[in-house]
């Protein structure tokens, strides 16, 4: 798209869109959201940067070794916390048996694992939309 | 780290291999295999431990977390799921020798990486669904499996593909939705999703609310048949089949579809009890959908002139054997359907493997052109005919075992129809089975009975095949210490 | 008096609804589009089931509110199980649909009508 206004309220906006999807991923075990929404708007924002500034700067920005690790990343980091609860409290993913601090109910640093698995399951839902959004508009990866 | 752990530990060792084979793209292919042999020697020698514990020491409940069943997800290892996990394991390592020789035909390069990444991701999700105890996790992993296994089947970047695998991924949503639709409405009426929890409480809503309790077993029913190829719903798998490479088919057809036919027998055996399948006489349908099936099936298979697809309409027929068995609701059916989904993995594995084999090398699937085949590729065609003749039934392989035990159970409930249906299947497979035997190694006016070579093909492909040959054989002449282990699965789902 | 049972029962009433209607979409239509779109529609008919079975008069979204004690929470559990299903229903969406973009690349049709007459004229040159 070459129209001047789409792409300066897109500078704009993408960052603000950005903050409010990484709120949803911290909050998500106190109020409506968690990993798969907050990765949901993340990985909408680099969809839309795609569609706005074309595929080579899109490309750079997100490329597809950075989508490799996020997603590799994601999973093991998930399944690293798992482990975690496996080896100090003798069943997969346990919560406060292990050891994750409780905190203060209804603040963001309380639940154990739960915004840690949240980060990894925002990072790895942002990475799949816009390695999906790339195989669908570019046949072939 | 004591025996409790080691259901996770399988699922957590497929997983991380799957996620480290994109890791390691850039070093050679070898190192990516011998990695991945070495993890399902790991699960398989684990899976044989639980087995041989289980059966003697007694049944290991996994909590997820430590939180108590009602809100948790618990993983159970008893006689049933030990039993076929350890045959999913084998079969699995038997497939993944064969597919290392380079004998998955049509596959770019590039894709092989992934083909890899699939295959570790349908095997973790099938151990998930025989561990787990909740009926909403188990379909979470059904939905992990159906994906995987229409990505496996459309791997090939050829034009007939996509629209099979389209017509694949449509028929199975409509299942699993259906299977998600009855598990609401179990929820509904008893207000568990775990299976201990709901089969003690499921009396009482059977009498509060019947009108539930028919209906989810009901859309149980359908969205499981649609996903095992049973009759009425089977229209995928031939598709499925033509468009796959070969070892893609051997993993559909001997193992997944057998899945589902377990949970299907999870299902009614364990969330509806005896009793309520009794009173719905839900035996009949079974048992027509059942015959039904086996009659169609091989009346198709007759018909066909590709063998693959012909391959397809067999499984069709044999999905109905083991639904035949599962119908009649007793112990010597059950135990019955158990070993033909072992026997029937084996020779299922043999054929197309074999036929994989003779793709490789002639590049023709027709079959009229086996002429003559059994001079060329003696080996191939050597199993090939071994595992026809256990599906059609001849004494010393494990087909006949399976058939007989079969007879023995139809004839205890005294359903004597179905007996006659069981000997006409039996017949119609004779029909597309022999000729290909016959004209692979008596018809040739090419090649005068001369034994030209062992095939040049990779000793990778070759061995997996004499491997299963060989088992074909030996599970047919000792079937005991196997049936022991059948039993104590039967005895614990009926009890 | 059966009008009663009928407003009581809405939320069961319209999730059946949509499971009908989007079977019917995915079994009659022939454009490979409304058929992924039948199934998205027939998925949002279970989970709407799931739901609405959790659903408790009079209550209020399960969030923990320290000020207030002593709430009536509807039930979460279905809430959390469906979170997951909703995933499952949209990577399946993902997978037909680049399926479909394949499929118009090679037959440049996506019309199931076309596509049969395409493939059998073919398999018949075969």
């Amino acid at each position: 798209m070459n129209d001047i206004i789409v792409k300066s309220i897109t500078r704009i906006i993408i960052p603000f869109a950005q903050v409010y999807g990484i709120f949803i991923i911290l909050n998500g075990h106190v109020s409506p959201g968690g990993g798969f929404a907050g990765g949901a708007i993340i990985g909408t924002t680099l969809i839309l940067y795609t569609l706005v500034f074309g595929r080579e700067k899109g490309k750079k920005k997100f490329s597809h070794k950075a989508s490799e690790i996020a997603e590799s990343g994601g999973i093991i980091w998930f399944v690293t916390i798992g482990l975690v609860g496996l080896v100090f409290a003798d069943r997969f993913l346990t919560n406060i048996d292990a050891g994750f601090p409780e905190g203060v109910v209804g603040s963001i640093l309380s639940g154990g694992m739960i915004p840690l698995l949240m980060i990894g399951i925002g990072i790895k839902v942002a990475s799949t939309m816009i390695s999906l959004f790339n195989l669908l508009i570019d046949e072939g990866v | 780290m004591n025996i409790e752990q080691l259901p996770i530990i399988n699922l957590l060792l497929f997983l991380l291999m799957a996620l480290v084979i994109p890791l390691l793209k850039r070093k050679p292919f070898k190192i990516t295999l011998i990695l991945g042999f070495i993890v399902l020697g790991l699960v398989l020698i684990s899976s044989s431990y639980l087995l041989w514990h289980v059966n003697n020491k007694g049944v290991i409940h996994y909590t997820f977390g430590g939180h108590e069943a009602r809100f948790g997800i618990e993983f159970i290892v008893d006689p049933f799921s030990a039993l076929f996990t350890t045959i999913i394991a084998g079969l699995a390592a038997i497939i993944y020798i064969y597919s290392s020789g380079d004998a998955t035909e049509g596959i770019e390069k590039t894709e092989y990486g992934r083909y890899y990444v699939l295959l570790f991701i349908l095997l973790m999700s099938m151990f998930g669904i025989l561990y787990t105890n909740d009926l909403f996790n188990t379909y979470v992993f059904i939905e992990i499996l159906s994906i995987t296994t229409c990505a496996i089947i459309s791997i090939k970047r050829k034009k007939d593909t996509y629209t099979s695998a389209f017509r694949y991924v449509m028929m199975n949503e409509l299942g699993s939705l259906s299977y998600l639709f009855g598990v609401a409405l179990i929820y509904m009426a008893t207000g568990f999703t775990n299976i201990t929890l709901i089969s003690e409480s499921i009396q009482n809503a059977f009498v509060s609310y019947p009108v539930n309790i028919v209906v989810a077993l009901g859309f149980m029913i359908i969205g499981l048949g649609i996903k095992a190829a049973i009759f009425p719903f089977h229209i995928w798998l031939p598709d499925a089949h033509s468009a796959a490479p070969s070892t893609s088919s051997a993993i559909l057809s001997a193992i997944v579809i057998k899945v589902y036919i377990l949970v299907l027998v999870k299902v009614l055996f364990r969330v509806f009890k005896l009793d309520i399948l009794n009173e719905m006489n839900i035996s009949t349908i079974l048992l027509v959908l059942a015959g039904v099936a086996m009659i169609m099936g091989s009346v198709f298979a007759i018909a066909q002139k590709d063998v693959k697809r012909m391959l397809g309409y067999s499984s069709v027929a044999q999905m109905g054997y083991i639904l035949l068995g599962i119908g009649l609701l007793s112990f010597e059916g059950l135990r019955a359907a158990f070993f033909h989904i072992l026997s029937h993995g084996l020779m299922k594995t043999a054929l197309f493997l074999s036929v994989g084999e003779i793709i490789f090398y002639k590049k023709t699937r027709k079959v009229n052109d086996f002429d003559g085949m059994g001079f060329i590729m003696p080996v191939a065609m050597g199993v090939f005919s071994i595992a026809a003749l256990g599906m059609i039934g001849i004494p010393l392989t494990s087909g006949f075992i399976s058939k007989l035990n079969l007879g023995v159970a139809v004839l205890d409930q005294n359903q004597i129809i179905f007996l006659v249906i069981l000997i006409l299947s039996s017949l119609l497979n004779v029909i597309y089975y022999l000729p290909i035997i016959i004209l692979a190694f008596l018809k040739n006016e090419k090649y005068r009975y001369r034994l030209k070579s062992i095939e040049p093909t990779p000793r990778t492909m070759i061995a997996p095949l004499v491997l299963l040959g060989v088992l074909i054989v030996v599970v047919g002449l000792f079937p005991n210490q196997i049936m022991v282990f059948i039993e104590a699965a039967v005895n614990s789902l009926l009890s | 008096m059966w009008l009663d049972k009928i407003v009581e029962n809405i939320n069961y009433i319209g999730a059946i609804a949509l499971f009908v209607i989007g079977l019917r979409i995915v079994v009659t239509h022939s454009n490979l589009i409304k058929r992924i779109m039948g199934i998205n529609i027939m998925g949002t008919g279970v989970f709407l089931f799931f739901v609405a079975i959790g659903n408790v008069t009079g209550g209020v979204p399960p969030i923990i509110n320290p000020n207030v004690d002593d709430q009536l929470f509807i039930n979460p559990i279905p809430s959390v199980l469906i979170l997951t299903g909703i995933v499952v229903v949209v990577s399946i969406t993902v997978y037909s649909l680049s399926l479909v973009v394949r499929i118009y690349e090679n037959y440049k049709t996506i019309d199931q009508k076309e596509l049969s007459r395409l493939i059998s004229e073919e398999n018949d040159e075969h």
